[in-house]
C-alpha cells in the first residue's frame, strides 16, 4: 500500500481509496490557521513546511478556501493563485484540498453562477480535491461546483455537514448522502463535516456505520475540530467503523480549536491495529521541528481564551469562529457576557431558528444574533440584513422547520405576512457581465488584468483592487517571515533584517535612525543592500482628535430621524448607495455596514437632500460615527 | 608664496578648476554670493571670498570680479563655463589689469561671439555653413530680406539673436504668419536678454546630428584638436547626454570635420581651449554652427578617451606654455558618455528641484567612472542657479561595454530629496535605439516611452518600503 500522489486520474484515486487496507491522513493546514490563527499562517511558513509535508505522504494538503482566499488578499498580502502556484512547486506529489462553500465559494453570500463555474475552473487547475459543504445542507446549493469540478477532472468531495439534537439522526443523514450521490455519481469522497467537533465518539462511529451500511462502497472523508479535546475519540471511532480519510495537522501549530495533531492520531490507531497508509512519521516530526520556531510571531493571533472548550457541545460554534468570537468579544468589551451569549442564548437562538448548521455563512447569523439579543436587551430587536434573508429562505429552505411567527413579527414589522409572501424563496441570481467587470477592473488597475485577478476581483472586488495596489506599492511581500510582516512595535537601531525576494535576490535590510521633521513628518532611514535610504511618512491624523462622545442606541436612533444618520453598530462601510445631492426617500437604502461578515443596510428614516457623506467605502466606523447628513424637506 | 588663481564661477565647474588648480601647486581662490555660503567648492578652495547677495549678479559683474582678483593678488582668472566665460569685457578687463584671463583673447571671444562676425570669417576660409542671412534690418525692411531668404532656401528657418547662445534666444519659424508675429518679439527678447535687439536667419536642417571638435591653441600658432564630440540627445537645444568620439560615422568624415576645425580655429586666430561645433544632416553633410570660446561642460569625455586634461592644459596654455603634444602623439580610444544629473522632474516639463536638500546621496564608483559634482549629504540645492548637481562621465573600450557600465552606475546612484533624471536616463540606457547609437536632436521628441517611469521600482526598494512602514507605526497595517 502506498501512497496518492497528485496528477493520479479521480477514478483510480477513489478506486485505491475503496481498497485501502488502512486510512490516509489530510493536513488541514487551512483549517488549523483559520481556527487558531484567525487565518493569519503566512505562506511563508507553508514554503518552511512544504518539504516535510510533501515527504510525510498526506493524501491531501487542505491548504486554500474557506476564508483564506479572502483573507490572503487582505490580511496576508498574498496572491491565492500564486500561493498554490509556489507550493505546488515545492511540493509536486501531494494533492492540494480546498474547501468550497458552495453557492457562497469563498465568500458569505451566494455567487451568479457564471462567478461559480469561472472561479472553479481557475481553481482547479491547482486544486484537486474540493470538499464542498452548504450550511443548510441544501444540495442545489452545490451542483453548480459539483459540475465544474467534474469537468475539470477533479475530485468531488461533497459534505454533509454534521450536528447534533433530536433532528440529526442517521436516517436523515443517510436520505441527505442518497441525495448528494443521485447528483453526484457514486465515483466521489463523502466528507463528514464535523466542524465543530460535535458528538461522542459513540456518535460518530455510529454515523459512519449507519453510511456504510448503506452505501458500503462510499468512500468516508472523516473532518472534525478538537473543540472539546475529544477529536482523537471521534476520528478513532469514524476510523474503526470505515471512514478510510481524517483530518489533523502538524503539532507545532495545533490548538485548542482547530485539527488535533497527525501524530497523535497515527499513535493512537496504530494501537488499534490501524495502519496511516503512506505516511512518515519521521517527516511528520521534521516539518514540525522546522515550523516550531516561528509560532512565537504568531501569538497575537491566537485566541484571547486559552484552552479546550467542551462547551461547545452546548454553543456549537465552529472552530473557525471560536477565536474571532472571543477577539470580538474582548474589543467590544463583552467578554464577560460571555457565558450568558455561548451557554445560554446561543442554544436558544439555534432552536429558535431551525436548528441548522453552525458553519459560515449560518453560524455567523447565529453568533451575530445571540450577541445582539444579549447586549441589547431585547431578543430579535435588531436583525440583521443576513437574518432576514435567512428568514426569509434567500440561502435555501429551513432543513428541519421554519422558526416561529414572532421571530417574523419581530424582523419584518406587522406586514411580516405580505412581505414573506412577496420575497419569501430563493432569489435567482442575474450572471455578471464578466467583460463589463474585465473592463471596471483594467480601469481600476490602469492594465488588463490577469484571468485569475478578475476571479480575485469577482470574489471581493474591493479586496482584490487594494491587494492589487498593495502589490504594486510593495512588492511580493509574502518573502517576508512573520518576524517581520507581523512585527509588534518597532525595530531596533541596527537590527539587519534579510530575506530573499520574489526572484530568489538575498537582501539584508538595516533599520537606520528615524528623526521627526519640523512638519511633523517622519524620516525613516534605512541601509538597504547597504545603500542608504530614507523613506518619508506624512503625520498621521492622531486618533481620538474627535471628542469621544459615546450615543446611546436611542440616541442613535434620534438622530436618524432628523437625518444625522449614524453608525447603528461598530462595522465598515461596505458600500455606499447614495451622494452628496442625492433626493432620498424614507426607507431608501443609503449605505450597508458590515460586521462579522455580516450586512445590514442603513435606510434613511427622513425623505431629503443628501447634504453630506462622511464615510466611503472600507471605512470603519465606531457605533454612533456620522455616515450622512440629510436636509429633510420641509413638510 | 605660491601663486594663486581666481575662479570666477560655482557648482561642479568651481570644483573641477580648483582642483586642476591646486594640482599645478597654484592656490584656488574661491568667490561666492550668499546662496551659494553651503557650497562644497569654497571648502576645497584654499580661499573663499564672498563678492555680495547675489544671486548671479555677483558672479556677472565684472567690476567686481577683477576688483576680488587684485585685492588677493592672483595672478590670473578661470572664467569656467557660463557666467563671464564667453563675456569679452572680462577677458578684456584682465588684460588692461594686467591679470591672465584663462582663455582666448578679448577680440577674439568678441568675433566669434557675435554670430554674424563669426559667419564672416568662416565664409572667408571657405568653410561650409547652414545657409544665413547677416543681421536683419529693424521693422519691415528686416522682414522683406527675411521673405527673399525663404523664398531662396524654403522653411522652416530658424531666427537667432546675434548676441545669444547655449541655446537661448533661438527660435524655428515654419510659416510667413510665424514668422510676422515673431520677427519683433524675438528682437524685443534679444534687447532684454542680451542688450542687443540684432537677430538674423539660418535655414533649418532638419533632425541634424550635433557634432563638436574640441580645440587647443596655443600662442606660437600650434592647433590641434581632441577628436570629435557628439551632443545631439539635447531638450530644446540644451545638451543632456555627450559622447566621445562621434562613433557613428566613418573616421574618415571624423578626421575631416576635426581639420576642418582646426581650419576654422586657425582662421579665428584662436588660443586656448574652445569648441568648433557643427551640424551633420542625415546625409552626412557638414556645416559650421559656432566657435564656443570656453571651457565645455562635456569636456570630460574627451578628457577620458584622449588622456588629455583640458582645463590643466588652458591653464599651462595661458601661462605661456607651449602645447605639450603634438597631433600626432593624440590617439582617441575607446568610448565615454557624460549623462548631465539634474535636479530636475522630467516627468513635470524637467521643473527644477530647487530648494531641496539631499538627504541620501550614495555614488557609484569603480573602473571608468568619472564623477564631477559637488553636492553632498545634507546639502540644500540653491534655487537660483542651474540644477545640475554632478555629472556621470564613464569610459569603456566598446560601446556596448560604455552603455553597461552607465547602466550599473545610474542604478547605483541614489540621490533622494530632489526628484533628479536618474530615473530618466536609466530608461534611456535601456532604449534599442540608444543602445545601437541611432539618435539625432529629435531624439527626445521621438522616443516618449523615455519619460514613462516609477522612481525606484525595483522589488527591494517595494519592500523596505513596506518594512520602513511596519518600522515606523511599530505594526503592519496591512495585516490587521
Amino acid at each position: 500500500m502506498t501512497r496518492i500522489v497528485q496528477n493520479t486520474d479521480a477514478a483510480t484515486v477513489i478506486a485505491t481509496l475503496r481498497q485501502a487496507d488502512g486510512y490516509y491522513v489530510t493536513n488541514t493546514a487551512r483549517d488549523l490557521s483559520q481556527a487558531d490563527f484567525k487565518n493569519r499562517i503566512l505562506l511563508h511558513t507553508d514554503l518552511m513546511a512544504a518539504k516535510g509535508r510533501e515527504a510525510a505522504g498526506y493524501f491531501s494538503l487542505e491548504i486554500t478556501g474557506g476564508a483564506s482566499v479572502h483573507v490572503d488578499m487582505l490580511r496576508k498580502q498574498v496572491d491565492p493563485f500564486l500561493k498554490l502556484e509556489l507550493l505546488r512547486k515545492a511540493m509536486p506529489k501531494t494533492m492540494f484540498q480546498t474547501l468550497c462553500r458552495g453557492t457562497n465559494l469563498f465568500g458569505y453570500r451566494p455567487y451568479p453562477q457564471n462567478v461559480i463555474r469561472l472561479t472553479v475552473r481557475e481553481f482547479a487547475k491547482y486544486v484537486d480535491v474540493w470538499r464542498t459543504f452548504d450550511f443548510l445542507n441544501h444540495v442545489p446549493n452545490m451542483q453548480a461546483v459539483f459540475e465544474e469540478v467534474a469537468l475539470a477532472g477533479k475530485i468531488n468531495e461533497p459534505s454533509i455537514c454534521f450536528s447534533t439534537g433530536p433532528e440529526h439522526t442517521n436516517a436523515y443523514y443517510v436520505g441527505k448522502v442518497g441525495e448528494i450521490l443521485a447528483v453526484t455519481g457514486s465515483d466521489v469522497i463523502l466528507c463528514i463535516k464535523n466542524h465543530g467537533g460535535l458528538g461522542t465518539p459513540q456518535r460518530i462511529g455510529e454515523l459512519v456505520d449507519a453510511l456504510k451500511q448503506t452505501y458500503p462502497d462510499l468512500v468516508i472523508h472523516y473532518h472534525g475540530h478538537n473543540t472539546d479535546g475529544n477529536e482523537i475519540g471521534r476520528i478513532v471511532e469514524a476510523v474503526l467503523h470505515g471512514a478510510k480519510i481524517v483530518d489533523a495537522s502538524d503539532h507545532a501549530l495545533t490548538g485548542f480549536y482547530g485539527p488535533p495533531p497527525v501524530l497523535t492520531v497515527i499513535q493512537t490507531l496504530n494501537g488499534y491495529g490501524k495502519t496511516a497508509v503512506g505516511m512518515s512519521e519521521e517527516a511528520v516530526i521534521e516539518t514540525s521541528d522546522t515550523i516550531r520556531d516561528q509560532r512565537r510571531y504568531y501569538a497575537q493571533f491566537e485566541a484571547q481564551i486559552k484552552g479546550f472548550q467542551p462547551t461547545v457541545q452546548i454553543h456549537k460554534l465552529p472552530g473557525g469562529a471560536m477565536g474571532s468570537s472571543l477577539e470580538q468579544a474582548d474589543k467590544g468589551g463583552f467578554l464577560d457576557r460571555m457565558p450568558d451569549i455561548l451557554h445560554k442564548e446561543l442554544p436558544r437562538v439555534q432552536k429558535d431558528l431551525g436548528n441548522y448548521w453552525s458553519v459560515t455563512p449560518g453560524s455567523q447569523i447565529l453568533w451575530t444574533t445571540a450577541v445582539s439579543n444579549v447586549l441589547d436587551g431585547e431578543r430579535y430587536a435588531n436583525p440583521s440584513g443576513d437574518l432576514k434573508n435567512l428568514l426569509l429562505g434567500k440561502y435555501g429552505p429551513f432543513p428541519f422547520y421554519k422558526p416561529a411567527d414572532w421571530i417574523y413579527k419581530k424582523a419584518f414589522g406587522p406586514d411580516w405576512k405580505k412581505i414573506l409572501e412577496a420575497e419569501e424563496g430563493m432569489p435567482g441570481i442575474e450572471d455578471v457581465d464578466l467583460d463589463q467587470e474585465r473592463a471596471a477592473l483594467t480601469e481600476k488597475l490602469g492594465m488588463e488584468p490577469t484571468e485569475q485577478q478578475l476571479v480575485l476581483y469577482l470574489q471581493h472586488p474591493n479586496d482584490a483592487v487594494d491587494f492589487f495596489k498593495f502589490e504594486e506599492n510593495f512588492g511580493k511581500a509574502y518573502v517576508l517571515p512573520p518576524a517581520i510582516f507581523f512585527r509588534e512595535g518597532s525595530f531596533a537601531l541596527g537590527e539587519k533584517l534579510t530575506f530573499k525576494d520574489h526572484f530568489g535576490k538575498e537582501h539584508v535590510v538595516e533599520i537606520g535612525p528615524t528623526q521627526k521633521t519640523e512638519l511633523g513628518e517622519t524620516n525613516v532611514y534605512l541601509n538597504v543592500d547597504h545603500d542608504q535610504r530614507l523613506y518619508l511618512f506624512e503625520p498621521e491624523l492622531q486618533a481620538g482628535i474627535q471628542a469621544e462622545v459615546k450615543l446611546t442606541k436611542e440616541e442613535i436612533a434620534a438622530l436618524a430621524t432628523e437625518g444625522d444618520v449614524r453608525a447603528p453598530f461598530a462595522g465598515t462601510i461596505c458600500d455606499v448607495s447614495v451622494e452628496i445631492g442625492d433626493e432620498v426617500g424614507v426607507g431608501d437604502q443609503l449605505a450597508v455596514i458590515e460586521a462579522m461578515k455580516m450586512q445590514t443596510p442603513i435606510l434613511s428614516e427622513v425623505a431629503g437632500v443628501v447634504n453630506a457623506v462622511s464615510a466611503k467605502i472600507g471605512t470603519m466606523l465606531q457605533a454612533g460615527d456620522r455616515i450622512f447628513k440629510i436636509d429633510r424637506f420641509e413638510d | 608664496m605660491k601663486k594663486r588663481i581666481l575662479v570666477a564661477n560655482r557648482g561642479e565647474i568651481a570644483i573641477r578648476l580648483i582642483r586642476a588648480i591646486q594640482e599645478l601647486d597654484y592656490e584656488a581662490i574661491a568667490v561666492y554670493e550668499t546662496p551659494d555660503r553651503n557650497s562644497r567648492h569654497l571648502r576645497i578652495a584654499d580661499e573663499a571670498i564672498w563678492i555680495g547677495d547675489g544671486p548671479r549678479k555677483d558672479y556677472l559683474d565684472v567690476e567686481k570680479i577683477i576688483g576680488t582678483a587684485l585685492r588677493s593678488n592672483v595672478c590670473a582668472i578661470h572664467p569656467g563655463y557660463g557666467f563671464l566665460a564667453e563675456n569679452p569685457d572680462l577677458a578684456r578687463a584682465c588684460e588692461n589689469a594686467g591679470l591672465i584671463f584663462i582663455g582666448p583673447p578679448s577680440k577674439v571671444i568678441e568675433n566669434l561671439g557675435s554670430k554674424v562676425m563669426a559667419r564672416r570669417i568662416m565664409a572667408e576660409a571657405g568653410i561650409a555653413m547652414v545657409p544665413g542671412t547677416e543681421n536683419l534690418p529693424s521693422g519691415e525692411q528686416g522682414l522683406q530680406v527675411a521673405m527673399e531668404f525663404v523664398a531662396r532656401y524654403g522653411f522652416p528657418i530658424m531666427l537667432k539673436a546675434t548676441s545669444g547662445g547655449g541655446g537661448r534666444g533661438i527660435r524655428r519659424i515654419e510659416n510667413e504668419h510665424e514668422l510676422r508675429e515673431q520677427y519683433p518679439i524675438a528682437r524685443a527678447e534679444a534687447k532684454a536678454a542680451f542688450n542687443d535687439d540684432s537677430v538674423y536667419l539660418e535655414k533649418v536642417v532638419v533632425n541634424p546630428r550635433h557634432v563638436e571638435v574640441q580645440i587647443l591653441a596655443d600662442r606660437a600658432g600650434n592647433t590641434v584638436h581632441l577628436g570629435t564630440r557628439d551632443c545631439s540627445i539635447q531638450r530644446r537645444n540644451q545638451k543632456l547626454v555627450e559622447i566621445a568620439p562621434a562613433f557613428q560615422i566613418s573616421e574618415e568624415l571624423r578626421e575631416e570635420i576635426s581639420q576642418t576645425a582646426v581650419k576654422a580655429a586657425k582662421a579665428s586666430g584662436y588660443f586656448n581651449a574652445g569648441t568648433v561645433e557643427f551640424l551633420l544632416d542625415s546625409d552626412n553633410n557638414y556645416y559650421f554652427m559656432e566657435i564656443n570660446t570656453r571651457l565645455q561642460v562635456e569636456h570630460t569625455v574627451t578628457e577620458m578617451v584622449t588622456g588629455i586634461d583640458i582645463v590643466r592644459s588652458q591653464i599651462r596654455l595661458a601661462m605661456g606654455h607651449n602645447l605639450h603634444v603634438r597631433q600626432e602623439e593624440i590617439r582617441t580610444r575607446g568610448h565615454a558618455i557624460e549623462m548631465r544629473i539634474n535636479a530636475e522632474d522630467p516627468q513635470n516639463n524637467f521643473m527644477p528641484e530647487g530648494g531641496k536638500t539631499i538627504s541620501v546621496y550614495r555614488s557609484p564608483g569603480g573602473y571608468g567612472v568619472r564623477l564631477d559634482g559637488f553636492c553632498y549629504q545634507g546639502f540644500t540645492i540653491p534655487e537660483v542657479y542651474d540644477s545640475l548637481l554632478v555629472k556621470l562621465t564613464v569610459f569603456g573600450w566598446s560601446w556596448e561595454e560604455t552603455v553597461d557600465r552607465l547602466r550599473r552606475c545610474l542604478t547605483n546612484y541614489v540621490i533622494t530629496g530632489p526628484k533628479t533624471t536618474i530615473p530618466f536616463y536609466l530608461n534611456l540606457v535601456n532604449d534599442p535605439d540608444f543602445q545601437q547609437g541611432v539618435f539625432d536632436t529629435s531624439y527626445l521628441e521621438t522616443h516618449e516611452h523615455l519619460f514613462e517611469y516609477k522612481e525606484d521600482n525595483s522589488e527591494i526598494n517595494k519592500l523596505a518600503r513596506l518594512i520602513a512602514e511596519i518600522h515606523n507605526r511599530g505594526e503592519n497595517r496591512y495585516a490587521k
